[in-house]
């Protein structure tokens, strides 16, 4: 037997096609989860088609161009896409360093929201306006503080004491705080909700959790007789309880039996697209944002409305995948908050629309028509890749 | 996996966020599935109701005429000025918001109205909510101008035409004709007015109210598409209003307005008369009717007093209905020709004769003594003509001279013989059935009496139904007086029909009761051989086209059931009344051209208590071809050949055209209290 040059050459190859095997399976970018981003694609896509509708008849009542409100959905979408990117790319265990920082802006960003800087649309001080872009910094701060407290709690490396518990509840209380100001209650009630569950996941002990929840409770006890919680919050809270005092909760009832009605009349398959009459005529009002879900469900039925929240389903199923896969803490606690935030303002957002929850401001994930909401879901879509592609 | 350091706890907490997160999911699964599928069909309906609304136009009643078309009422179009209420107040009928209430005080300023009356007429109830509210009809065109011009002033705010009622001739024929209202609560309760708003107009009496299915048309109903400011988007169905039929009737416009005119004028002149014992007639109300002698057609109806329809016209006014109601107004809506119930007296003579010969009493021709007076248990009856014995008479002669005692004695005979029987059939009842007394005609005006035709078991009935009343008064009553005597016999025997009773309805006295169109149908009976004609005042029914609808044809409502010559000697006698010097009708017709137009006719003189009596007169023409019934009734007019009889008279001589109404005079005849 000889052994030639041919040989060595075989297995020199042999040696390469091994290397690149195991460098590309360890390329980050080859672990892209498509479902993920398919998902929120298709999310979005439904979502500029519900805004189409819900706006058609009265922008074209009003001789403006149907696609107004698309048009600027469709610009968000394309900085949502460059975020995403940006968002997976740089390796997520780096942001953690930049947390601090991140913090730092999105609390500069909301007290300037306070200031005669910010902007007031139906009693609301929610948006800076730049450069014709109205940004609504809180819901980057959403994003800022649920990577902050994740960092925070990946320190404490699954068993946190109480000093790291009451760092991560200041550190939460305050933007929450700066948000309920605005007022934005549904916003701040987000905040505490991501944290809350991330100190479940971060390993927080029991007692401390069943000691939080007791406190919590009695702060909303204290704040409501104390009268720090506006009238119209209040209203729009009992107003679905159908609350006696109809005067002060008629504007929240009329939006929510209005929204059970276009929901309702959407019957299993649905009225058709651009058939809705709820929806055209302006019965239900904010239908473009708030309310975009009663144009799903009057245009598509039960069947329409399932779909959607089908799809809200991979996007959990995926994310706790992720959580599940992640060689971090960090990456686990970011996954989960992501998975708890979508979670919950699907349910209060679906859950006001059909009477389950109280009015609330709490636009629908990739729907609800809203450029700084839909920008900050991809990014964190994107973080979600980034702590996929990085699980090995 | 999660860090090194850690065990399965993330692990554990991740399953538990994971059961969190679908069991939030499957709430929201499942509160869809119970809204979309198992109560969207009421969320449907709840959207429909969101963005449809239902505005109702109303419809242009249809009009009244009379035979030769001529317009007794009709529509005339009035501008009016309405108000969306919806628009402009809330629930709790206040203004819904700062530009409702500058829009109402606008209206009001412009409307010369009070800021809280304009706010009473919106939110009025009897109003549908379905469509504007008119806040004043009549308005003048500057008004419309106003509002029309400066919409953007008057949100909600909308100028209309609206058809309103108009009576050309004035109060002619106003109780034919009768007058309209809004329905009330009651009514739209009723099935019978299901399709009907509240606010509607609806026929309160006369034709306006037998015809009203047929004059009151379709309404237009236009469902419209709005959005949530109640602004119209689209049309979705569009029913224009379909007006009313128009009905024409057999009025005879000329000889109404003669009927009407004669009648007032003859009533106010005989009040003139001075009565045989110094007193003057009171004459306080009459009623008058001309039927077609073949087919029985109302050519005319008049009563006295009457009143105006117009005053109906968006509501009575307090002044107009206290004077309506007043007692010395003598109720002028009735209208006695028909909802008048009087003794006949002796109009009722050709009736009860009849009812005798049936009964096999006497022959056409067989004769009674015409006696001064009669004597039933005790007490006299005695004939008009006091004191005189006037000989044998038959029916004829009976008829001519109005002979009383010939019927009490026939009455009286008769009543023994049905006595006998066990179950008697009363012969004045079967054949005055067949007159037309005591029962409806079937006329088509609403109102309609049917007078009272007595006998056994209507007194039995009556006594039952009084019968402790008296006994309380007759006890109540001072011991051993008259009164006291009556009322106990009336307590013990009063369910007895007795010869008295008898002879009294023979004629026509008594408790006998009927309206003056029973005695004008009779004697059309009587005029057309026999046969009695429903008596209708509608003639037919012409759509808004012009097309006939529906023709009324002149229906039999039944035959008098007599012999020719029973027949034959009735008319000998009833022409006797006016054309033979005896007659008891003949000196009100004394220059009347006889010879060219002869008439037949029959005066009565209704005797009612303490009062003085009623005045009858019916007369048919020509009496040999006869096309015309007349009848009068004149209230406390005395006799009837004095007051009613000149009235036929008059209303004869306009219309055979001998003296036209205008140049025409009341001459009272002779005071013949028959």
């Amino acid at each position: 037997m000889e052994i030639g040059y041919g040989q060595d050459r075989e297995q020199r190859m042999l040696r390469d096609r091994v290397q690149a095997r195991w460098t590309s399976t360890y390329s980050p970018v080859r672990h892209l989860d498509p479902v993920l981003v398919l998902t929120a694609l298709a999310l979005t896509g439904i979502g500029l088609v519900a805004i189409y509708s819900a706006k058609l008849v009265a922008l074209s009542s009003q001789d403006l161009p149907t696609t107004f409100y698309v048009t600027r959905q469709l610009i968000a979408l394309a900085i949502g896409v460059i975020a995403m990117v940006l968002a997976a790319i740089i390796d997520y265990r780096q942001v953690r360093i930049y947390a601090p920082a991140l913090y730092g802006i999105g609390l500069i960003l909301l007290i300037l929201t306070l200031t005669p800087l910010g902007t007031e649309i139906n009693g609301s001080q929610r948006w800076i306006v730049i450069g014709g872009f109205q940004l609504q910094p809180s819901e980057l701060v959403k994003l800022s503080v649920l990577v902050t407290i994740a960092a925070l709690l990946h320190e404490s490396k699954g068993a946190p004491h109480i000093g790291h518990v009451g760092l991560s509840l200041l550190l939460t209380l305050v933007p929450t705080g700066l948000v309920f100001l605005q007022p934005d209650l549904g916003t701040s009630l987000v905040f505490i909700w991501g944290t809350a569950v991330l100190f479940l996941i971060g390993g927080v002990q029991a007692r401390y959790l069943i000691g939080l929840v007791v406190g919590g409770i009695g702060a909303i006890v204290v704040g409501w007789q104390q009268g720090l919680v506006a009238e119209y919050q209040v209203s729009r809270l009992t107003a679905f309880l159908e609350a006696a005092d109809a005067t002060a909760a008629q504007t929240a009832a009329f939006q929510t039996r209005q929204s059970l009605i276009a929901i309702g009349s959407g019957q299993f398959a649905g009225k058709g697209l651009f058939e809705g009459t709820q929806t055209s005529l302006s019965y239900v009002p904010e239908n473009h944002t708030d309310f975009i879900f009663t144009v799903i469900g009057e245009e598509f039925g039960f069947l329409g409305a399932s779909v959607v929240l089908g799809l809200y389903l991979v996007l959990v199923w995926r994310g706790l995948r992720i959580a599940i896969l992640s060689k971090d803490m960090f990456g686990t606690l970011v996954a989960s908050g992501i998975v708890a935030i979508l979670t919950l303002q699907v349910f209060v957002n679906v859950g006001m629309t059909v009477g389950l929850m109280p009015v609330t401001g709490l636009p629908l994930p990739f729907i609800s028509y809203g450029g700084t909401s839909l920008i900050v879901w991809f990014a964190m879509i994107g973080l979600l890749l980034n702590v996929h592609m990085r699980r090995f | 996996m999660a860090s090194p350091s850690s065990d399965a706890s993330p692990v554990l907490r991740l399953t538990f966020l994971a059961v969190l997160v679908i069991a939030l999911f499957l709430a929201l699964f499942a509160r869809l599935w119970f809204l979309q599928v198992l109560t969207g069909d009421r969320y449907v309906e709840l959207a429909d109701s969101n963005r449809l609304r239902t505005v109702v136009s109303e419809a242009p009643r249809g009009s009244i005429l009379a035979a030769d078309g001529e317009e007794l009422v009709r529509n005339r179009p009035a501008l009016a000025i309405s108000a969306d209420r919806q628009v402009l107040l809330d629930d709790a009928g206040e203004p819904r918001d700062e530009e409702a209430e500058r829009v109402i005080a606008r209206l009001g300023e412009l409307l010369d109205l009070d800021h809280d009356e304009v706010i009473d007429r919106l939110g009025s109830q009897r109003r549908s909510p379905f469509r504007p509210v008119p806040i004043e009809t009549d308005v003048p065109q500057e008004v419309v101008f106003t509002v029309r011009e400066q919409q953007e002033l008057f949100t909600g705010v909308e100028t209309e035409t609206l058809p309103v009622r108009e009576y050309p001739e004035g109060t002619l024929a106003s109780h034919l004709v009768g007058y309209i209202g809004e329905i009330s609560q009651e009514e739209l309760l009723d099935p019978e007015f299901t399709d009907y708003l509240g606010g509607d107009l609806v026929g309160r009496s006369g034709l306006e109210q037998s015809y009203e299915s047929e004059l009151r048309g379709t309404p237009g109903r236009r469902l419209l598409v709005v959005n949530a400011r109640e602004n119209v988007l689209d049309v979705q169905s569009d029913r224009a209003p379909i007006p009313g039929n128009d009905l024409i009737t057999t009025i005879d416009l000329d000889l109404q307005q003669a009927t009407e005119r004669l009648l007032e004028e003859g009533i106010e002149s005989s009040r003139d008369i001075q009565r045989d014992d110094g007193r003057f007639l009171p004459s306080v109300a009459g009623s008058a009717v001309a039927l077609d002698a073949r087919t029985g057609a109302v050519l005319s109806m008049a009563s006295y007093p009457d009143y105006d329809p117009r005053e109906f016209l968006g509501g009575l006014s307090q002044d107009y209905a206290e004077l309506l109601f007043e007692p010395e107004s003598y109720q002028p809506l009735v209208n006695r020709a028909i909802a008048g119930e009087y003794p006949p007296g002796s109009v009722f003579k050709t009736a009860s004769g009849a009812a005798m010969i049936e009964a096999g009493q006497i022959g056409p021709r067989g004769t009674r003594d015409c006696d001064a007076e009669f004597e039933v248990g005790g007490v006299t009856f005695r004939n008009w003509n006091r004191g005189v014995n006037e000989g044998p008479m038959d029916l004829s002669d009976a008829l001519k001279r109005s002979c009383d005692t010939y019927f009490y004695t026939l009455a009286y005979d008769n009543w023994q013989q049905e006595q006998a029987q066990d179950d008697p059939e009363e012969a004045l009842i079967e054949v005055g059935e067949r007159f037309g007394f005591g029962r409806s005609l079937d006329l088509d005006l609403p109102g309609e009496l049917d007078g009272r035709l007595p006998g056994r078991a209507w007194r039995q009935a009556y006594w039952e139904a009084n019968r402790d009343r008296w006994c309380e008064q007759a006890e109540a009553a001072p011991e051993g007086s008259v009164e006291r005597e009556l009322l106990a016999d009336n307590c013990q025997f009063g369910g007895a029909w007795r010869g008295g009773d008898a002879v009294n309805s023979s004629i026509g006295q008594g408790d006998v009761l009927s309206t003056p169109l029973q005695v004008a149908a009779s004697y059309q009976a009587i005029a057309n051989d026999g046969v009695l004609m429903r008596p209708h005042v509608g003639d037919r029914i012409v759509g808004p086209d012009g097309e006939v609808v529906e023709e009324i044809e002149p229906e039999a409502l039944g035959d008098l059931g007599l012999d020719d010559q029973v027949l034959a000697v009735m008319r000998e006698g009833l022409e006797a009344v006016l054309m033979d010097a005896s007659g008891t009708g003949e000196s009100a017709f004394d220059g009347f051209p006889l010879a060219e137009i002869p008439v037949a006719g029959k005066t009565g003189t209704a005797e009612a208590g303490p009062r003085v009596p009623y005045s009858w007169f019916v007369a048919y023409a020509p009496a040999d071809d006869p096309e015309i019934v007349v009848v009068v009734n004149v209230e406390q007019g005395g006799g009837g050949s004095q007051t009613a009889a000149p009235i036929v008279r008059n209303i004869l001589e306009h219309h055979f055209r001998i003296t036209a109404a205008e140049d025409a005079e009341f001459e009272a005849g002779e005071e013949i209290l028959d």
